[in-house]
């Protein structure tokens, strides 16, 4: 079996360095993850997450090394484990985290560092 | 009967909608974005088409992972704009044209597409970034001037679509488009790309030089595009860059020979931003 159950389309897919492929697999170990992140587009989670980060983890049945990736930020982590980047945007903009320092943290570099890279760092 | 009349395949990177919220037409970080955005929204209003069929994807925000549908279309008349994380955008509920809708999702599963459909949900950036740049004086005005027929794609959750059951999907909603018997002009737009990944260590990956090929191929050889695999997307144009599947929707929705009639290209920061417009012969 394919790295990827099988599925042909994704033939090669899993010779990309540094890529997390989210599949159905990668799906199942993230549900309660992703559940708890894509939570926070309604404001009531939002403000329970600000106000009592505990009480939300709790609500959410989050294990404690989920608990503290999120605690931590730590979006490197976070994207191995199987939250999909899509609901860590959700945290990213609750915690008021760019796009750009998301991306900079996966990478492994300052925000600085990966600005230096692109081709406009003020477009952000 | 209704009549497609042209196809726009453009990118939605939530900072599209965000530079636009925020004024920045000025700024010569943004100018090369709005510029590149003028002149399709000065053809809409040229063409004032009376319909936009819209391929976008959702963000996790409307649908989550618990069931995630592959093809989805709204039937509703009006979808308000979701909250990502920081409140909704202020910009006006999208209109739909439930009619139509209705018509093409009863089509579309007829033609053995066999669709989920929904209601009055709020939809996300995957679809209200680039309306603004298409429709600048909406958000003033507080009325879209156009409905939408909004048909969302899964490229999020592997397994994905296809990209050749994409472009059938395209070949579809023109069936559908043309067995309505009311007179409307219609538009097509594709959305999603271009080049980006945003997970991993490969984050923040770009390939202007793939991204060129596509704009050409899309317009000149689709079914070349058809022919590649998800893989293939992910590898030249990063993982999330595989979303541009959804322009081959729009173009399996035109004529096999359109003229394209513009073009930009902007990758100031993680996402390379396209617009591209293609127009069917009168």
């Amino acid at each position: 079996m394919s790295v990827f159950a099988g599925n042909p389309q994704l033939v090669g897919a899993e010779l990309l360095e540094g890529t997390f492929i989210f599949d159905l697999e990668r799906s199942a170990r993230g549900l309660r993850l992703n559940r708890f992140l894509h939570g926070l587009v309604i404001p009531e989670r939002r403000a329970l997450f600000k106000s009592d980060p505990q009480a939300a983890f709790d609500l959410a049945r989050l294990t404690p090394e989920e608990q503290q990736m999120v605690r931590d930020l730590d979006w490197r982590s976070l994207i191995h484990y199987g939250a999909s980047f899509f609901t860590l945007e959700k945290l990213g903009r609750v915690s008021g985290v760019s796009n750009p320092a998301m991306v900079a943290a996966m990478r492994g570099e300052t925000l600085e560092v990966f600005l230096a890279t692109r081709r406009v760092p003020g477009a952000r | 009967m209704a009549r497609i009349i042209g196809g726009i395949g453009t990118s939605h990177v939530p900072t599209i909608g965000l530079a636009f919220d925020r004024n920045k037409q000025a700024d010569p970080d943004w100018a090369p974005l709005f510029e590149g955005y003028a002149p399709v929204a000065r053809w809409l209003a040229e063409k004032k088409p009376d319909v936009l069929v819209f391929f976008f994807n959702d963000h996790a925000t409307t649908f989550f992972f618990d069931h995630y549908p592959t093809f989805a279309i709204g039937v509703w008349d009006e979808y308000p704009i979701a909250d990502e994380g920081m409140g909704p955008r202020r910009v006006p509920p999208l209109r739909g044209h439930a009619p139509l809708s209705r018509h093409i999702a009863t089509a579309l599963v007829n033609d053995e597409f066999d669709m989920s459909i929904f209601q009055d949900l709020a939809l996300d950036h995957g679809l209200n970034s680039p309306l603004t740049m298409l429709y600048p004086e909406a958000v003033a005005a507080g009325c879209w001037p156009v409905p939408l027929v909004p048909i969302e794609v899964n490229v999020l959750q592997h397994p994905m679509p296809t990209p050749l059951r994409c472009w059938k999907l395209g070949q579809a909603v023109r069936r559908a488009v043309e067995s309505w018997p009311e007179d409307l002009s219609v538009v097509v737009v594709g959305t999603g790309g271009l080049s980006h990944q945003m997970n991993g260590e490969r984050a923040g990956f770009n390939n202007e030089a793939w991204d060129r090929e596509f704009l050409q191929l899309i317009h000149t050889d689709p079914l070349a595009l058809t022919r590649m695999r998800l893989a293939d997307f992910a590898r030249l144009g990063g993982s999330e860059g595989a979303e541009v599947v959804m322009w081959l929707a729009m173009r399996g929705a035109l004529s096999p020979i359109v003229s394209k009639v513009h073009q930009s290209y902007y990758l100031p920061m993680t996402t390379a931003m396209a617009v591209a417009v293609f127009e069917e012969a009168a």
